[in-house]
């Protein structure tokens, strides 16, 4: 099944750290743009949530249409905030995996 | 939370679920009240509306309640039909078009920020169209066949006095054929409250008639059912009203027209007209209404439950009549609604649902299932009940499809005022969003309205109010609403502005810059597409995209733009760098790059040190100086200051960057307050006018500005041109720059504004020099002779020039001008007279004192240079110099040179020394070489001792052993040579003579007899040994016992291509403080005869012998000789076991006896055994005597010495066998 996917990393202050449009689909010009105001605008629901619920796995808090958003809420007490993730070893993981996966 | 009926949904109910009053109207009725502008049911519109009506009302109950707000619905019966679909779309988009024109102007205003929409109150988050437009898309929906409450519950018949036969008019209006339709299909009702009405139109028509034809009116229809309205009262029609009340319905002509014939009294009249007809007539009638249906239907229904199906069947193929008692019972639940008796209309409501939905007629249940919700809503009944019913109404209308669609539209805006007034605002999003349906404007205005509920929600959702702005925005673009599309995402922007979404960021300035740019505004859209010209994170074809766009927009402007803060290219402010001339000026790039404090170092020692060791010139002319400039930097007048800047471009396609130029301002010393911005003493370089910035290039631009006048500079920012439009501008000072202030630094890595910031100096001489020929790469060893040319091209002169090298080793200054006769190498030749120079002790050179450049004038100057050691090496020379004749602050300057080599490995040698066993005084010297230079052969050319002690000569002729004479790439060669101490030694006088100074060279190749050798006693190979020696010191320096070599060698030619560009002519390597190796500290021999003629007839031979014993150590040495008497053994002593790889010296020039085979006894008849001192480095003697009794061959070696070593630190001793010595004894003949 063809379905396309995104994978972000979001910082305090949703400040976006890594991003990695996955997925099989052909990729759409806008398809990341799309991605990024889904993903922007679910932040309001997580922020919401997070505080509410012990669960990290936050499955489905926010769709738009057939796009459905989960997000895990996790922390990194080594992390500089604000700063990029951009190890390309990470990024071909991430990729792999997606690709196992999706 | 706001009562429900003052919430807004309570209000709209009251507006729109209210009786209808269907008008019957003669034209010339409508052509009276034309006359104000307005039809006749506009006129009496605004009186429509009752906020405190007090009747009291008794429906079902015995209870008495008063209704307090009331509304009528006034419309012609034409109108009374369902509404034409595309005639209502066409409104729609006529309300969205017309607020589109209203809100063009605020365009151009900067974008509102958050906080400012935050704080908004509540009811100014939404323009206020959407209240109408929401209005409007009810009214499409009017008169559907599954209601009752557009049902009309009166007719209003009008006819004017003028009318002939009024009385048969009023019945010709109520013809069955000219009714709407749906009340002859049997939908409405057809028999209703009739009410007729006399215009009488004061301007034209005369009361007698009027007051006849009422009288008959009231005669024919009854006296209650009749009324008289008298209008247009005033003659003139220019009637003013304030506060026009027919305003807010009707906005397409101008508000003062309206109503211009109606005076204050006609107003109150008509007031009082609908006020009596509401109360008198349709409240009690409506009240009659509903008492006889509730009673008619609780009949009904008793014990006839689900036997009342009128037709069976098919789902929604059901129609119910007015008559049929579904129907029947929703008149009577919305008659109900409409006097606000919510319980009453609650259960006839519910009643009638579970008919519907076992009916499955899903419209109708639908329909019960939306009043149920409102009505639980408004009576402020269970809130969870009301929400329950209006999703369950939405649903079921969904479900029909699109059919059902517009009802769900309804519905659902109903539903969201419902959420909205509960404070449920993210559920009224939703429900705002799940009625967007497939029609894009349709889906714009809900999207908006959905995202203004985000602003609400507590706290508020800003990225879902950002998100849905731009869905909205998208939509409205779709459908050509290009400034409602420029508004929603004016808004977005808001949101996003702060954040670092890169891709959302771009998407929201770009295409609001699109739409700008279609618009007509811009500037606007210029600013907008500004920001996203740094949009490398994008795909290629995305930023192509953006480009064009950009700069097409650019170009339809049709101005220059200048953009502070442009972002293509980027400008990488942590490459800016300053590079200027003080009183340190530079010969080159290079010698920019140096590190300060290499410099600093290496000036320590000529410049003039002031008050203390710390202190620069600066802080001796703070006084001449104002204090503020202090601190900033010092440039000379005519001398460029040259500004280095990397530009970045970010992006994966290539942009051009044309005419970069600095930006800066030069105050004049005389004037301090004129800021010479468009200074004409001032020229600005540009470098690289047509600047291509390849794709994810950096790019290094320098930049000059030279000042001509005395002032203070600032250079206060770059400006460039992208692609031929648009003007960049960068402001230096903008960037917060580290507040290091490294004053005295050259180099400012951040942009304190002190560090561009000058202070410009009346103009100075500045020298410029250069060293000719000086390779870049070369063999260790080179030798060669460089000229340094010094040029003064200022008009004064210089004077004291002094120079300092960094590395004295590699360089040696010569000390006159340059001879230019002088040939190199051969100069350096024996035969060539030069001056002996004394070696420079002093590391900083200075020039002779008559030197002085004058103005315009140049020095050479002879440099000898010898690359010492194989590495890379960098050569700092400084040049320190004073002015003349200039009275200026600076006093001197200094020039820095920097050139950087590569010194390849060439020969290498390694000698070793060990002493002569049989010779005193005298050594063997074994080279070894080694080519480690990795294409080019050498040629040795010659060996050379230092100093006059060591006299050198070959063991054997090089030409046996390397033919070639070439030393090949990687190729060792041992050679042999002897050295003899020249030295006077000790108590001896037989080695006086000093060997002539020819003998401290020696020549390598025969081959080479007729080439001179070259001199190694003067300059400059003396001086660079001088310096070798001092470099290549070791631990044990103190032993003099050491022996310099200096082997000359050139380059082989050969057809191969040299390691080197630059072929050296002579190089020579210095070999210093070579020790002798020995094992032990003495060195002796035997003297004496070789042969005697002895006639043994006639007595003994005795033969006198000498043993010379030298200590060749440092210490004091005890040397004990005894004799032995036998020969412990054959075979030869060996002297010392010390020896290497199998080579010995094997002494010439004796001939070994012939035979051995008599080796008759001797005995040592002198003393056979003593004690001696030798003092270091001295030589002692021991006479000996042995007794011969036989001519024969004797071997004197029966003897040992035995050694101790004191004084020395590491005292030691040990034992020597003697050394062969053959004596031959022969009688003679």
């Amino acid at each position: 099944m063809a379905n396309t996917a995104c994978f972000m990393i979001v910082a305090r202050n949703d400040i976006p750290i890594y991003e990695a449009e996955v997925g099989s689909a052909a990729k759409r010009e806008d398809a990341a743009q799309l991605h990024q105001f889904i993903l922007h605008a679910a932040l309001d629901v997580v922020q919401d949530l997070a505080w509410t619920t012990s669960a990290m796995f936050l499955k489905s808090v926010d769709r738009f249409n057939d796009l459905v958003v989960s997000v895990y809420i996790l922390l990194n007490p080594l992390y500089l905030p604000g700063s990029r993730i951009t190890s390309t070893h990470f990024d071909t993981k991430v990729r792999a995996l997606a690709r196992k996966y999706l | 939370m706001v009562e429900p009926v003052n919430s807004s949904l309570g209000k709209m109910l009251l507006e729109e679920i209210s009786p209808v009053v269907m008008v019957l109207c003669t034209p010339l009725v409508e052509e009276t009240f034309l006359k104000n502008g307005l039809s006749f049911v506009e006129t009496l519109k605004p009186f429509c509306n009752f906020s405190n009506i007090d009747v009291p009302v008794r429906t079902s109950g015995d209870q008495l309640y008063r209704l307090k707000k009331f509304t009528l619905r006034l419309f012609n019966a034409s109108d009374i039909r369902q509404p034409n679909v595309e005639v209502a779309k066409q409104r729609l988009e006529h309300v969205i078009t017309q607020a589109g024109e209203k809100v063009f102007h605020d365009l151009k205003s900067d974008p509102p920020q958050i906080t400012d929409i935050l704080s908004n109150p509540e009811s100014e988050i939404a323009p206020t169209w959407f209240q109408y437009y929401n209005k409007e898309l009810i009214r499409t929906l009017s008169f559907s066949d599954h209601e009752a409450f557009d049902h009309p519950v009166a007719c209003l018949l009008v006819v004017s006095s003028k009318d002939e036969q009024p009385v048969n008019k009023f019945v010709d209006l109520f013809n069955t054929n000219r009714l709407p339709s749906l009340l002859n299909d049997g939908v409405m009702d057809p028999k209703i409250l009739k009410h007729y009405l006399l215009v009488h139109d004061n301007q034209d028509a005369t009361t007698e008639r009027t007051s006849k034809v009422l009288s008959e009116m009231r005669s024919t229809f009854g006296n209650n059912e009749c009324n008289l309205l008298c209008t247009n009262s005033s003659k003139e029609g220019n009637v003013e009203h304030q506060a026009n009340p027919w305003a807010s319905f009707k906005s397409s002509v101008s508000a003062n027209k309206l109503g211009c014939a109606l005076t204050g009294d006609d107003i109150v009249e008509i007031k009082d007209l609908m006020q009596e007809f509401a109360s008198r007539h349709i409240i009690p009638h409506m009240e009659q209404k509903v008492r006889d249906l509730n009673q008619q239907i609780s009949a009904t229904r008793k014990g006839l439950r689900n036997q009342i199906k009128t037709y069976g069947g098919e789902k929604e193929k059901t129609m119910y009549t007015f008559s049929s008692t579904e129907s029947q019972i929703r008149i009577l639940g919305d008659y109900a609604f409409m006097l606000h008796d919510y319980e009453l209309a609650l259960s006839s409501y519910r009643l009638i649902s579970t008919d519907y939905k076992l009916d499955k007629a899903w419209k109708h249940y639908a329909g019960v299932q939306e009043m149920m919700g409102l009505a639980y809503f408004i009576s402020d009944q269970s809130k969870k009940e009301a929400e329950y019913c209006m999703e369950n109404a939405f649903s079921t209308y969904l479900k029909l499809g699109r059919a059902g669609f517009q009802n769900a539209t309804r519905c659902g805006l109903w539903w969201a005022e419902m959420l909205k007034a509960g404070d449920q605002y993210k559920e009224a999003a939703s429900a705002y969003f799940r009625i967007c349906g497939e029609e894009p404007l349709h889906a714009a205005v809900m999207l908006e309205q959905a995202s203004y509920c985000f602003v609400l929600t507590k706290p508020a959702m800003l990225n879902k109010y950002g998100f849905h702005l731009v869905l909205a925005g998208d939509h409205y673009k779709n459908c050509d609403q290009v400034s409602h599309a420029i508004r929603t995402y004016r808004s977005a922007i808001s949101v996003y502005e702060s954040t670092t979404w890169s891709h959302i960021k771009d998407h929201v300035h770009f295409h609001i810059g699109r739409w700008y740019a279609l618009v007509g505004m811009h500037d606007v859209a210029v600013r907008n597409m500004l920001k996203v010209l740094d949009c490398g994170n994008q795909s290629k074809a995305t930023q192509e995209i953006f480009l064009r766009d950009f700069f097409e927009i650019v170009k339809k402007t049709g101005m220059k733009h200048e953009v502070v803060g442009l972002q293509l290219p980027f400008i990488n402010m942590s490459s800016l760098q300053v590079i200027y001339e003080d009183h340190r000026t530079y010969a080159s790039q290079a010698s920019v790059l140096v590190q300060e404090s290499i410099w600093q170092s290496l000036e320590d020692d000529i410049i003039p040190s002031l008050n203390s060791g710390k202190s620069n010139w600066l802080e001796l002319q703070s006084k001449l100086l104002p204090k503020k400039y202090k601190e900033s930097n010092v440039c000379v007048a005519g001398e460029s200051v040259k500004v280095d800047l990397e530009f970045r471009n970010p992006l994966l396609i290539s942009t051009s960057i044309t005419s970069v130029s600095l930006i800066c301002e030069l105050t004049s010393n005389s004037d301090d307050l004129t800021v010479n911005k468009e200074p004409s003493s001032l020229s600005v370089g540009t470098e690289s006018s047509a600047e291509h910035n390849q794709r994810r290039r950096e790019k290094l631009v320098r930049l000059t500005v030279t000042p001509s006048e005395e002032g203070i500079l600032k250079i206060v920012g770059v400006r460039w041109r992208l692609s031929g439009s648009v003007v960049g501008v960068h402001y230096f000072q903008s960037t917060p720059g580290k507040a290091k202030t490294n004053k005295g630094r050259r180099k400012n890595k951040l942009t304190p504004t002190d560090a561009l910031k000058f202070l410009v100096i009346k103009s100075l001489p500045r020298l410029e020099g250069s060293i000719h020929h000086l390779p870049e790469q070369l063999y260790a060893g080179d030798l060669r002779y460089l000229v340094l040319e010094l040029k003064n091209k200022s008009e004064s002169p210089i004077k004291n020039l002094k120079m300092k090298i960094s590395h004295p080793r590699f360089v040696n200054p010569g000390n006159h001008e340059e001879d230019v006769t002088t040939e190199f190498p051969e100069c350096l030749k024996k035969g060539h007279e030069q001056n002996f120079v004394q070696s420079e002790t002093s590391s900083v050179f200075s020039f002779p004192k008559d030197v002085s450049l004058q103005g315009g004038k140049s020095l050479r100057w002879p440099l000898w240079f010898r690359a010492a050691i194989p590495g890379t090496i960098s050569l700092y020379f400084t040049i320190y110099y004073e002015m003349e004749n200039v009275s200026s602050i600076m006093k001197y300057r200094t020039l820095r040179m920097h050139y950087n080599l590569k010194v390849l490995p060439s020969l290498e040698t390694s000698f070793e020394i060990t002493p002569s066993p049989s010779r005193l005084q005298e050594f063997l010297v074994r080279m070894d070489i080694v080519n480690r230079a990795n294409s080019d052969s050498f040629h040795i050319h010659q060996l050379s001792t230092v100093g006059c002690r060591w006299g050198i000569s070959l063991l054997e002729r090089v030409d046996t052993i390397l033919p070639s004479k070439s030393l090949l790439p990687g190729q060792a060669l041992s050679c042999h040579f002897m050295i003899k101490d020249n030295r006077k030694s000790g108590t001896e006088e037989e080695k006086t003579i000093s060997n002539p100074p020819s003998q401290t060279d020696v020549k390598m190749f025969t081959q080479d007899d007729d080439e001179k050798l070259f001199d190694i006693v003067n300059s400059p190979l003396a001086n660079f040994h001088e310096s070798e020696r001092s470099c290549q010191e070791t631990s044990d320096q103190l032993s003099t016992n050491t022996v310099d070599f200096i082997l000359i060698s050139h380059v082989a030619k050969s057809s191969n291509p040299s390691g080197v560009a630059d072929i050296p002519k002579i190089l020579s390597h210095h070999s210093c403080h070579n020790r002798i190796r020995s094992s032990n500290p003495l060195s002796w021999s035997l003297d004496g005869p070789q042969t005697i003629y002895h006639d043994f007839s006639t007595s003994l031979c005795e033969i006198q012998l000498k043993l010379v014993i030298r200590n060749t150590c440092d210490g004091l040495s005890s040397v004990s000789f005894n004799t032995i008497d036998y020969l412990p053994d054959a075979a030869a002593p060996i002297p010392s076991s010390g020896n290497q790889s199998g080579w010995r010296y094997v002494p010439p020039s004796r001939e070994t006896p012939s035979s051995m085979e008599s080796s008759p006894p001797f005995i040592w008849s002198g003393l056979s055994s003593t004690k001696v001192q030798i003092q270091p480095l001295s030589t002692t003697e021991i006479p000996l005597q042995i007794s011969v009794f036989s001519p024969g061959i004797y071997n004197l070696s029966s003897y040992e010495l035995t050694w101790e070593l004191s004084g020395h630190e590491d005292a030691s001793s040990g034992t020597c066998q003697g050394y062969p010595y053959y004596i031959t004894v022969l009688q003679p003949k």
